[in-house]
């Protein structure tokens, strides 16, 4: 089910309605049966795929704390490898084949291997990543195993997070789901409200911009240098409002029923250098695999050559996390070698900003590490986004031939779409800066009740009426 | 060498900690209580007291006021586009008034608003002609219309419908469904337009969604500014829209994309659709005929089954005895001037089609005789 879909309008009430009126001990149940509700509207039959994953995870953390010695480690791996082979399966299989079948090719050989084509569950690198760290989490002794099955399973399947994440971690979500929530309030309204901020980002930011992304990169030899480039900064927005989107949205709803899930944003594109972007981007993710893959293999503990590995490893793994394709790999190899170049040339930036004058703090020197840190985002989208690494050189390639402002339109995205773009773009930087400095919510709340009503009114009629409401799936369900 | 190890170990600690910082797991509050210690505070804690029914009240009311402005918005968007008097909606809304109620009327689709200049048919055949040629239509869409038409205004004396190499294919999505939305009580848009979609019935029933979901180009805002009394400068002129642009790449790109040609669907749907019309004409007493109009001639060589196409065309006009002129031999299909694309003429070729059109017809003895003669 869909955020932005009429069904989540008629599901969420019902939902949070229900779960204030039950007793504490049928909640978790009500959400896990709302839970299953919301994942069947995509493919119903891939709840089963879900429900293996919970199985094994479930009975390996149970075993996991039990257990001693080299039987535990061994658990440990067995489950590990069978939660990454139910995704391997569904998600890199194909690609696999393709590239084992395509090798063949090239050595003249005849294709050795079926290419089957599946469609991915929706969610599943997400859940995946969830149930994993679990079970890595009651290895290393810092979560209990949890014995009671439907609190288990709700806590990989809720439905706020379900999808697209945050990837939340045992020791922060789990025990939410012992606590008794009050409706209150202050806090149902908070929620509210980060919904409603979530789907202006969305529907009126995300989905608007998607349009002219979407025509210029389905083929980007019919359009000029400036379009070229309006688009990749067009999809730096549009992947930011998607994705930040759902998380605000996630967060708002399960802030509505009283659970705390982690951010997973914070303003990226602010950020100067492309460490600190990592460090302000999925932060849910990219904390993941820090975590988990980064400092395993030694982090930065080790030589320079073997943490520049470590880094180059960790970012194209998660590059492949994103999707099966060698633009998904590219793309994270590519983050990893900025994080490489940072690194090696810190010294030699300092001096370069130094023989100007511009120290660390001065506005000139941040605004200018922030416009690079954004041009190189952007490079990394162009890979990101195109449909192959052809279309993605040819657009690299073009950026700055002919611009042409009387061709500044696509066939779905005329004219008139971009005032109103430019301005929900003017309102969400201006929303951001201002909620850097004081809290938003709690000046609005100070406010007499009418102003109040007449703003929010007037906030919720604007996304309603600007919004664009078709064909409108987060981008990273896909992943 | 020495002396260089302590800074080098300084600026990666440094940016160690840029990049790694501490594990999230270990900075993350380990779990304040136990499961029993929880369960025993939530035994203390009551559901819901009357602080929080007010606040569930409060929240209520404010999803009440959005509805209701929901509501609101929808009401006035529609009273603002059937206000409108200009433009497409102008057009729509006086062939949903009965305001039109000419001897002439001209249907079909781009190609029948572009094309047949009703100002200069009028002029010669001395007959009050109107053009309600439907942008993006196929057959079906203006059929619909027509019924809409005829259930408001005065039976015209001649329908001239322009055909197609579509003509015979059914609507697979509604071309700009704003257009619609204000009309959907008329049962025959509202079932035209179900066909296509079976959810149609959200357009209608549930406020603003026709607007918000179907249309991406804000045509809402017309019925805003509609209701509010502004009108678009006008570009329709008895019902036709000159186009004054001169040829586009648009046919080069075509071909480009096509060299083997297109082939276009007969689907029996869309014949039943066409022979819809001239029974609705012949039960009505109305005259109509089939037009042709000018295509030009290298779009025409492109097109597979022509024929068969034409052939079906003839069938429907032996059949009920309608006259079919087809222009497509015309001299005006040969050059690109009077084009701006391989399917439309502009306003310069629209003039002379329709000048030559008109001349046929008030020679042809298809025009019943007025009360003071034919001009």
């Amino acid at each position: 089910m869909l955020f932005n879909s009429l069904e989540f309008a008629v599901f969420f009430p019902l939902v949070v309605g229900i779960y204030f009126l039950l007793p504490q001990r049928y909640r978790v149940l009500w959400l896990l049966v709302s839970s299953c509700v919301f994942y069947m509207a995509f493919i119903p039959v891939y709840i089963l795929i879900l429900f293996v994953t919970i199985l094994i995870d479930y009975f390996a953390g149970m075993y996991i704390e039990k257990m001693q010695g080299r039987a535990r480690t061994a658990l440990l791996w067995v489950s590990i490898v069978s939660t990454c082979s139910v995704l391997f399966v569904f998600k890199y299989f194909g690609f696999f084949t393709s590239n084992i079948n395509g090798l063949a090719g090239l050595l003249g050989l005849h294709p050795p291997m079926p290419v089957l084509k599946i469609i991915l569950p929706i969610g599943l690198s997400f859940h995946t990543f969830q149930s994993l760290s679990y079970v890595i989490e009651v290895f290393r002794g810092r979560q209990e195993a949890e014995p009671h099955f439907p609190t288990y399973a709700t806590y990989v399947m809720f439905f706020p997070q379900l999808v697209a994440g945050p990837i939340e971690r045992p020791q922060h979500l789990l025990h939410q789901f012992w606590e008794h929530h009050v409706f209150d309030y202050e806090r149902v309204t908070s929620g509210l409200k980060r919904m409603a901020w979530g789907f202006f980002k969305k529907l009126v930011v995300a989905d608007r911009l998607a349009l002219y992304v979407n025509d210029v990169y389905a083929a980007p030899q019919n359009f000029n240098g400036l379009q070229l480039t309006l688009a990749t900064v067009f999809f730096a927005y549009q992947i930011y409002c998607d994705f930040s989107g759902y998380s605000d949205i996630a967060i708002g709803t399960a802030r509505v029923l009283g659970f705390r899930l982690m951010e997973n944003f914070d303003t990226p594109y602010y950020s100067r250098s492309i460490s600190e972007f990592w460090h302000r981007w999925h932060i849910s993710l990219s904390t993941w695999f820090r975590d988990y893959v980064y400092i395993s293999m030694g982090g930065s503990r080790v030589a320079k050559s073997r943490w520049f590995f470590n880094l180059m490893v960790t970012f194209a793994v998660s590059g492949l996390w994103h999707g099966a394709n060698w633009t998904y790999v590219i793309w994270g190899a590519l983050n990893g070698a900025y994080l490489v170049a940072g690194i090696t040339t810190k010294n030699l930036r300092d001096r370069f900003f130094g023989s100007f004058g511009l120290r660390e703090k001065t506005v000139m020197r941040q605004a200018i590490m922030i416009a690079s840190t954004f041009g190189l985002t952007c490079i990394g989208w162009v890979i990101f986004r195109a449909r192959n690494l052809d279309d993605a050189w040819y657009v690299l390639t073009h950026f700055f031939r002919s611009w042409d402002f009387g061709q500044i339109k696509t066939e779905q995205f005329l004219l008139r779409q971009f005032p109103v773009a430019v301005a929900s773009i003017a309102v969400l930087e201006i929303g951001q800066l201002w909620q850097h400095r004081v809290s938003i919510p709690s000046i609005l709340g100070r406010l007499p009740l009418t102003p109040r009503w007449a703003l929010y009114a007037a906030f919720v009629m604007t996304v309603l009426m600007f919004g664009i409401y078709r064909n409108t799936q987060f981008i990273y369900f896909q992943f | 060498m020495s002396s260089e190890l302590p800074n080098e170990e300084d600026s990666r600690s440094l940016i160690r900690k840029e990049f790694v910082g501490p594990p999230v797991a270990a900075r993350l509050p380990t779990p304040p209580r136990t499961k029993e210690t929880i369960a025993e505070k939530n035994a203390s804690v009551a559901p819901l007291n009357p602080r929080h029914w007010r606040g569930l009240a409060q929240i209520v009311g404010f999803f009440g006021l959005i509805v209701i402005l929901i509501f609101a918005t929808n009401a006035m968007i529609n009273v603002g586009l059937r206000h409108i008097t200009t433009c497409d909606f102008g057009v729509s809304n006086r062939v949903m008034t009965g305001r039109i109620n000419a001897e002439i009327l001209i249907t079909g689709s781009s190609r029948a608003l572009t094309h047949y200049d009703s100002r200069v048919i009028q002029k010669i055949t001395g007959r009050q002609t109107f053009n309600i040629g439907l942008n993006g239509s196929q057959t079906d869409m203006q059929l619909a219309l027509f019924k809409a038409y005829l259930n408001h205004n005065v039976k015209p004396k001649l329908v001239v419908n322009n055909l197609d190499l579509f003509s015979f294919v059914t609507s697979h999505e509604i071309y700009d469904p704003a257009q619609y939305m204000p009309y959907l009580k008329e049962e025959a848009f509202y079932h035209a337009i179900c066909r296509v979609y079976p959810d149609a019935w959200k357009w209608k029933y549930l406020p603003l969604y026709g607007y918000l979901v179907e249309d991406n180009l804000f045509k809402w805002l017309l019925g805003v500014k509609g209701f509010l009394g502004f009108q678009g400068k006008e570009d329709r002129f008895q019902g036709f829209l000159p186009r004054h642009t001169t040829w586009t790449g648009d046919f080069k790109k075509f071909r480009d994309a096509h060299p083997e040609g297109v082939k276009f669907d007969i689907e029996p749907q869309g014949v039943r659709d066409l022979t819809e019309l001239v029974q609705i004409c012949r039960q009505q007493g109305i005259a109509i005929m089939f037009v042709y109009s000018p295509e030009y001639a290298e779009m025409q060589m492109l097109e597979r089954n022509r024929r068969e196409i034409f052939a079906r065309f003839r069938e429907i006009c032996n059949r009920f005895n309608v006259p079919l002129w087809d222009y497509s031999e015309s001299p005006l299909c040969q050059s690109r001037t009077n084009f701006y694309n391989s399917q439309h003429l502009n306003a310069e070729g629209a003039e002379a089609f329709s000048t030559d059109l008109a001349l046929r017809l008030a020679g042809s003895g298809l025009l019943p005789p007025t009360k003071g003669g034919t001009k």
